[in-house]
């Protein structure tokens, strides 16, 4: 059986391609300069620039964190080039005129735009590298009020948003990745649902590291109004390179009263060889506030690649009535380390949030679950429920949890659980009695522990985790 | 600030150190100066170190306490209410020092037990290959403090093949202020013995001082221990102990640990289980109410195949009080068929009272069982209420239910006269509270 699995274990980064786009690219290195490269090429306002180098400066005093449960040789921050986009086109009008190059990218990545965005009903807002170029959907987004473009373009036609909005949630001090975001952030999406707004479709983007020793560092922020509601999906893949490149983004949510956020992530940048060579180094700030009464924010990540993966998704409950929730997979293999969790914070009464989380780990893999359930003595009847369970596969790998409970008031219900487990012999038995080989087994079990994730995507997610994950694991098993 | 004030403690302590010249065992002196060159290497952990993120010991570091001196005033009578009645052999120790007239014992045929003094010349090699070798201090300051200063020791061998049926009480009265002893203990359990002791920490005043203990037990080949611990310290002490355990194939490590007392309390416990098929249950229990500070770090360490553990760990906090809960458990690599469950159950009396809490899992072998819950809450208003509905008052009512929460740690503990002890402690602790 094991060496039907080997082989299977081993298959072959299927997106690693790279596309021969002619790059703009900026010299490698940060400095003040540099930011000001990046920020008159972007025809950015004064105001965002002195953000920017707020941040910068904040960055400069900060240490790089080595508290996570990951290992990797010291990233050289002079080493990277932090801004690279597609040679400038003429604006685009129509998907005809978009790059023939880069919509062989997309068929390649199985994105099939024209479909996708007619048969899904999806409107995506491409990143490729930094630059948004094809924006589809926005007319009909537009007709009941909803924002939904890059991010630069909204600096440019909706300033007073973001500068409402921009670092209110992750302050440009918050961490060292979040500052280093915050000084050289290209690029990303942003999302305005005005109040009463239910959005008619899943907002959608995808995300590619293409250039190669280029930093990715994106920049999302959405904001739901009063009685708001929005699904916002995010995949990544990106194509193989050897050396490690270093993705900071930084994802902000914000939800007024009564608003419903839902933030949907399938992340499958290249993860490295087998041997642990290459791969993505994926640091990243998620946070959402769910700033007004009776407001809901959801996170659901799919975590399958990245060399390594350095995320918390985090809410902040400050409403009233406000519910967190996060449902995650995370799944390593081969060399690959994931540290990732959640933070929940209640402040508001009557707060409530869920966890579960599952961490499926091969190979010589790590992965941890790193969360935090945070009390206030503000948040009377606050309820939490945690579940996070590992499962192994082979005795080269370490599954961890790191549960942080902090109860400061006495009204509040705290639960936290976490098993391990293997799939047993006896299981596969179970199964080759009933007709089905170990490989489809082990694709079905894994199936069955995620499902209490998986139900929570969207459905065309659903299908492509489900993929995904047999791909990535199917087996492992030996 | 508190970094510069941080050395003053241990300063202090290392000014008044010294290698007592007529010492006659050099080994033990090459212990405590390793032990010293630790000390003066190292700080004062602060809240910016993971281990202690929520113990905030900087108080500490304001005093400058001595370490204590010979104290004997003190008569038997004094601490009659303190003996256990089912434990024939008691070692008495006054602020760390061995006092042989409050002492009780002791068949030394059966059952090898006394003071350092009492080992050092004839059992000199057995003490070499034990002392300080389980309790590491080259990262704990507290440890090697301890190692600095041992001058004494209470130390228990169980012969091979040997049920001892009484219990043997240790127990460390405290009667001095402004002072910090270094208790402690060595256990060693040979292959096939079977043993059960008390440690006990007392205090006769309400007073400030600090206890810095140590306590190493090890377990050969199907050797069974029981170890029942029980703090309850000065309202205003510090106690500050470490606890390393190690065990060999096929042996038994049952513990118990009641924490009462103390202004803020620390208790490190370290369990590896070194060889194949070891088994631990671990159980703790902390009681505490106006401002203390309980903090209990445990590490279940799994370094070979078969090995069982269980833990239960208990918090009762009441009005302004905060309790800290680590427990982490490691399955080593080809530590296959490990089976091992965790609980940490937290009861917040008041709107102040404060847990942090942290189970956590370290799992590098894939056949392995693996569990662990947490749980923070208050009482079930459900339950009080099928109380009152049988006629009892509320407070009644919440009192039971808070000692029942607690009870099912004390029914662990084996001694009987020290269970009913503690029964009433919790009883008249949550019968007090304004709840």
């Amino acid at each position: 059986m094991s060496a039907v699995l080997q082989s299977l274990v081993n298959q072959p980064y299927k997106h690693g391609f790279v596309t021969k786009i002619e790059s703009d690219v900026a010299p490698k290195g940060l400095n003040e300069d540099i930011i000001r490269l990046i920020s008159a090429k972007k025809n950015e306002p004064e105001w965002l620039l002195s953000f920017r180098l707020e941040a910068y400066q904040k960055w400069l005093t900060m240490k790089e964190p080595e508290w996570q449960n990951v290992h990797y040789p010291k990233i050289d921050f002079q080493a990277i080039s932090y801004y690279s986009a597609p040679k400038p086109k003429k604006k685009l009008a129509s998907m005809d005129e978009v790059d023939p190059e880069l919509l062989r990218t997309f068929e390649k990545l199985g994105v099939p735009m024209h479909e996708r965005a007619a048969l899904a009903g999806v409107a995506v807002d491409v990143i490729f590298d930094s630059v948004s170029v094809a924006t589809t959907y926005k007319q009909k987004l537009a007709e009941v009020g909803i924002i939904f473009c890059s991010i630069s373009e909204a600096v440019h036609n909706h300033p007073e948003l973001i500068q409402k909005y921009l670092g209110t949630v992750v302050p440009v001090g918050d961490n060292y990745f979040a500052a280093l975001n915050s000084a050289v952030f290209t690029d990303g999406s942003f999302c305005f649902i005005p109040k009463g707004v239910k959005c008619p479709m899943d907002l959608s983007t995808y995300f590619r590291i293409n250039t190669e020793g280029s930093g990715q560092f994106e920049r999302t922020l959405i904001i739901a109004e009063e009685d708001a509601a929005v699904s916002y999906l995010e995949g990544c893949t990106a194509p193989r390179f050897d050396t490690n490149q270093l993705h900071a983004a930084v994802v902000e949510l914000v939800a007024l009263d009564n608003a419903d956020i839902k933030y949907s992530t399938v992340q499958n940048w290249y993860a490295g060889d087998e041997n642990g060579i290459g791969g993505i180094y994926n640091f990243v700030t998620k946070r959402g506030l769910a700033k007004g009464k009776n407001s809901r924010i959801s996170w659901t990540q799919v975590e399958t690649g990245s060399a390594i993966t350095w995320k918390y998704p985090s809410c902040i409950l400050r409403g009233d009535n406000s519910v967190g929730e996060f449902y995650s997979v995370a799944v390593t293999n081969n060399y690959q380390q994931a540290d990732t969790g959640t933070k929940m914070i209640h402040l508001g009464k009557n707060t409530r949030s869920t966890i579960v989380s599952k961490g499926i780990s091969a190979g010589h893999s790590n992965s941890s679950y790193r969360g935090l359930v945070r009390i206030s003595p503000t948040a009377e009847g606050a309820r939490n429920y945690s579940q996070c369970d590992s499962m192994l596969i082979g005795d080269q790998c370490g599954a961890h949890t790191f549960p942080y409970i902090q109860v400061h008031n006495n009204s509040a219900i705290v639960e936290h659980e976490a098993s391990t487990s293997k799939i047993g012999e006896d299981q596969l038995f179970y199964f080759s009695q009933r007709g089905i080989d170990a490989e489809e087994a082990v694709s079905m079990i894994i199936n069955g522990f995620c499902k209490d994730v998986f139900q929570q995507l969207p459905m065309e997610f659903a299908v492509e985790a489900t993929k995904l994950l047999s791909f990535k694991l199917e087996g492992s098993v030996g | 600030m508190s970094e510069t004030v941080a050395t003053d403690y241990l300063d202090c302590l290392l000014k008044s150190w010294s290698i007592k010249s007529n010492e006659p065992l050099s080994w033990l002196n090459q212990l405590r100066a390793r032990a010293i060159d630790h000390v003066s290497t190292q700080r004062l952990p602060t809240k910016r170190d993971e281990e202690w993120r929520f113990t905030d010991i900087s108080a500490l570091t304001r005093l400058s306490f001595q370490s204590a001196q010979p104290h004997t005033s003190l008569r038997a009578q004094d601490i009659e209410h303190l003996y256990l009645k089912e434990a024939k052999n008691s070692l008495v120790f006054v602020d760390g020092y061995y006092s042989p007239q409050l002492s009780t014992h002791i068949d030394p045929t059966v059952l090898q037990i006394g003071n350092l003094s009492t080992f050092l010349s004839t059992h000199a090699s057995i003490l070499e290959s034990h002392f300080g070798q389980y309790a590491r201090f080259d990262n704990n300051v507290f440890a090697a403090l301890n190692t600095a200063f041992l001058h004494d020791c209470a130390l228990i061998i169980a012969p091979k093949n040997t049920v001892i049926a009484e219990p043997v009480h240790l127990l460390f009265i405290a009667t001095q202020s402004e002072v910090t002893s270094y208790p402690r203990c060595l256990i060693i359990g040979e292959s096939g013995s079977n043993v059960t002791f008390v440690e006990d920490y007392v205090s006769l005043q309400e007073a400030a001082y600090v206890t810095n203990s140590v306590t190493e037990i090890s377990l050969s080949a199907n050797a069974h221990a029981r170890h029942i611990r029980i703090q309850r310290e000065s309202a205003q002490a510090y106690h500050l102990a470490n606890c390393a355990v190690s065990l060999a194939r096929g042996s038994n490590y049952q513990s118990v640990s009641i924490s009462l007392g103390a202004q803020i309390s620390r208790y490190n416990l370290n369990v590896q289980l070194i060889d194949e098929a070891a088994e631990c249950a671990i159980d703790g229990l902390a009681l505490i109410s106006s401002n203390q500070l309980a903090d209990t770090h445990t590490s279940i360490d799994h370094i070979k195949p078969n090995g069982i553990s269980r833990q239960q760990h208990k918090c009762i906090v009441n009005d302004k009080a905060h309790a800290v809960f680590n427990g982490k458990i490691i399955v080593r690599p080809h530590a296959q068929q490990t089976n091992s469950s965790q609980s940490s159950r937290n009861l917040l009396l008041s709107k102040t009272a404060q847990i942090d809490t942290k189970p956590q899992l370290e799992i590098f072998a894939d056949d392995v069982k693996c569990a662990h819950g947490a749980t923070v809450g208050q009482l079930d208003q459900e339950e009080i209420f099928y109380l009152q509905s049988r006629g009892l008052s509320e407070a009644t009512a919440r009192s039971l239910l808070t000692y029942a929460f607690g009870a099912e740690i004390i029914d662990r503990i084996s001694v009987s006269s020290l269970r009913q002890q503690l029964e009433q402690t919790v009883l008249n602790q949550t019968r007090g509270n304004k709840l």
